[in-house]
């Protein structure tokens, strides 16, 4: 049967990678498991493409810049960034919406639309103060 | 392993160059070099052509750079390929060429990096840059290699204390040396004063990168540079007598996670380290045998950092050395005596070969006509960072083989 | 019509204009810039420093040398009104100029920016000046703005978040013509100013004493190897 699910509106996400042998989490993915060395294929034919798993929740802050000349594309003023740790030792960098960071805070890291790429949306993490 | 000599070294002016084609680019410091070494007329005994770029392709739309050059200087049939590692193609491009002739496969190479990167706006530079970093992780974020030379020293900060005022006196440094290197990009002095300071000083050393300013990142350059090497034993030694050898003694490189994030460490360069320590054990060296260092400073943090990483000071010590004035010229450890990255530019095919020039010309004794002479310098070495950090060369040169 | 009457009747009514206070600036190299508001009196040297430039491609130098001699003249023979002048002097060098004029009590329209010193943002710091004018000095709420290079454009709009007002052409149309316009308000300004905005006042007496007698410049980055003829 076809997945009719692909046609519905996408949801911004992000995912850690979980190996299917033995359990250890990544982001970004590899193809070979640094742990137990299975592979991965992203197209899920000859080994298995790995479960996602949400990559969000609680973390904190381990260092931040506001950058004032972006690249093409981006005609904003500055952008914040972060290198965040969640609680499970996954790190990640994201977009920071906090104005006024401190090494240490507490964030809350949730998917985003981070670009467009012609009709495509392209997310990436975004870090915001804990609700 | 064979000895491997650098026998010719050729540069052009670091600047804006962007009116002119990239090969001719690369061609006029392939013929510098010739010409240096004494064998322009006798080039077709180069048996291979090694080409450092990152971004001909996307910047100026060739490929097939390395054979267009070849039929450029007119040196068919060598052997010619492009290597590409990003900011440290350079660097990669000097390896690969000294195991050519190390291995014994060939007696000459010819190594030519460039780059044309002021071919479109800063923006796009920006961009084209920043595509060496993870495209879901980090690039489709918007972040640069700005914003993480920006994190990198707000963490170094962090943790070691370096002010805003001690990358400042880096800055310094490196734009005196440069105002003396007639090939530098940048070459107008400036004051700490008027860069730290003064009470304009906010608006005229503006953050970039927060707490990365202006005066504490390099430039976007365009130009090239070459190196040629022979086989300290061949026969074709006969045709390089206008110029002293230089010795490369000892040269490595390592690789780390590609994501910055994935680091163990973020601010622990392992790569540099390790890309070091292979060089230091081929050379039978240790820091302690260095004279002077050309360091990867797109950053000037990264100058501090890599010091540290390479043995030169302590690690979270070298801010001590830059107060005490250690790594200026005249001091015990001179770093980036051509003005670095952040003074004489960063064409990122370019600058790893760029800084072996340097250790060249320092160990030759030949920066000497331009007040910016080391004293007596008997090893150099040269690390060059690709990425983020996740692939770096170390290279070291010295004034007699050291094995 | 009598000459005199003509003359009167060709030259627009003047609005009362405060003068820019001087400051300094210290650039990069540790040199002083003095940014001073230019006197009529002084053309000669204004435009002594801007010919050269005419022949110098790159940029849009030449078409923002050519507009600006035309705007300049039309300054000093009252057939542009309430357009003022601003110059950076090192040593008493031009290093740059900068010309715009209050359309009204409110709005300014920016007109040009040359640098002629480079490598030490001396345009930037210009700019910035003659906004500083505008906005905090002259008492406007908004000044209009267009650019013949895009990529100077592009940094203004990018870095002082100008308001695009293009949609409202012909409405809104700056008087150099052609759309877009953009705009820098007062709020958007005081969100930049700290860090756009610097100098230092009030200068020095003997400082200020040096710019004086403004000298053309000897040098152009912009045209290797120029010579000027007569001093």
């Amino acid at each position: 049967m076809v997945d009719f699910s692909m046609y519905e509106e996408a949801v911004p996400s992000v995912f850690a990678y979980k190996c299917p042998t033995c359990g250890t989490l990544y982001h970004p993915v590899p193809m070979v498991c640094r742990k137990c060395n299975a592979r991965r294929d992203p197209s899920g034919v000859i080994y298995s493409a790995w479960e996602k798993v949400p990559l969000e929740g609680r973390c904190r802050l381990l260092t931040w810049t506001r950058v004032w000349n972006l690249p093409e594309g981006y005609d904003v003023k500055y952008l914040l960034f972060g290198i965040a740790e969640f609680e499970n030792g996954l790190r990640a960098s994201g977009r920071l919406l906090v104005d006024d960071p401190e090494t240490g805070m507490s964030l809350y890291a949730k998917a985003g639309v981070v670009k467009k790429k012609g009709d495509k949306e392209l997310y990436g993490l975004m870090l915001d103060r804990t609700p | 392993m064979r000895r491997v000599a650098v026998v010719g070294i050729g540069h052009t002016f670091f600047g804006n160059l962007s009116e002119f084609d990239l090969v001719d680019v690369l061609a006029f410091a392939s013929g510098n070099a010739l010409d240096d070494a004494g064998i322009l007329a006798e080039r077709k005994i180069i048996e291979q052509v090694i080409v450092a770029n990152i971004g001909g392709g996307i910047l100026s739309h060739q490929t097939g750079i390395a054979s267009s050059l070849v039929s450029r200087m007119d040196m068919e049939p060598a052997m010619a390929e492009l290597v590409e590692n990003g900011p440290a193609s350079g660097a990669s491009a000097v390896k690969l060429g000294f195991m050519a002739v190390a291995s014994g496969m060939v007696d000459t190479v010819m190594v030519t990096g460039g780059e044309l990167m002021r071919t479109v706006t800063g923006w796009e530079a920006t961009d084209f840059v920043a595509t060496l970093l993870h495209p879901e992780a980090e690039y489709n974020l918007g972040l640069t290699l700005p914003a993480f030379g920006g994190m990198f020293t707000r963490m170094y900060m962090e943790r070691y204390g370096v002010t805003e005022r001690e990358l400042a006196m880096v800055a310094v440094k490196d734009h005196d040396n440069a105002a003396k290197n007639p090939f530098a990009h940048v070459q107008i002095p400036v004051t700490l004063d008027a860069i730290h300071d003064n009470e304009n000083a906010n608006v005229v050393n503006n953050f970039v990168a927060e707490p990365l300013r202006l005066y504490g990142m390099c430039p976007v350059t365009d130009g090239a540079a070459t190196v040629i090497l022979c086989a300290a034993d061949s026969p074709k030694m006969k045709y390089f007598t206008k110029r002293p050898p230089v010795y490369i003694t000892g040269i490595g490189s390592a690789t780390d996670t590609h994501c910055v994030h994935n680091r163990k460490d973020p601010l622990v360069l392992d790569a540099v380290r390790l890309a070091a320590e292979r060089a230091y054990a081929m050379a039978k060296l240790t820091p302690a045998d260095i004279s002077f260092a050309e360091l990867h400073d797109a950053f000037v943090i990264l100058e501090l950092a890599i010091s540290e990483e390479v043995g030169l000071f302590p690690r979270g010590k070298s801010r001590e050395a830059v107060v005490a004035g250690v790594t200026r010229l005249e001091g015990r450890m001179p770093i980036n005596t051509s003005g670095g990255l952040k003074a004489k530019g960063h064409p990122t095919g370019a600058t790893g070969v760029s800084q072996v020039f340097e250790l060249v010309k320092q160990l030759r004794g030949g920066a000497a006509k331009e007040n910016r002479q080391v004293k007596d310098p008997k090893h150099g070495l040269a690390v060059n960072f690709g990425g983020f950090g996740n692939n770096v060369v170390a290279t070291i040169c010295s004034k007699e083989p050291t094995w | 019509m009598a000459g005199e009457e003509l003359e009167t009747k060709l030259r627009p009514p003047l609005l009362d204009m405060k003068p820019y206070p001087p400051k300094v600036i210290t650039l990069a190299s540790g040199e002083k810039m003095v940014v001073r508001e230019a006197k009529r009196s002084e053309l000669g040297v204004l435009l002594g420093s801007i010919y050269p430039l005419l022949g110098a491609p790159r940029d849009f130098y030449d078409l923002v040398a050519a507009r600006m001699y035309g705007e300049l003249l039309a300054w000093y023979r009252y057939r542009v009104v309430n357009e003022f002048v601003l110059v950076g002097a090192i040593d008493g060098v031009i290093g740059g100029i900068v010309n715009s004029r209050m359309v009204d009590s409110r709005v300014g329209m920016s007109y040009h920016t040359i640098a002629i010193e480079r490598g030490l943002r001396v345009g930037a710091q210009l700019f910035a000046a003659k906004m500083e004018h505008h906005l905090d000095y002259l008492g406007q709420e908004e000044v209009w703005i267009v650019a013949e290079s895009p990529i100077g454009f592009k940094r203004w709009m990018i870095e002082y978040e100008l308001e695009d007002r293009s949609s409202q052409f012909p409405k809104v149309w700056h008087e150099l013509g052609g759309v877009p316009t953009f705009v820098l308000t007062r709020k958007l300004y005081d969100a930049v100013k700290s860090q756009k905005v610097t100098g230092s006042r009030p200068v020095d007496p003997a400082l200020l004493a040096t710019a004086d007698k403004l000298k053309m410049p000897t040098e152009y980055p912009q045209l290797p190897g120029f010579k000027r003829e007569r001093s």
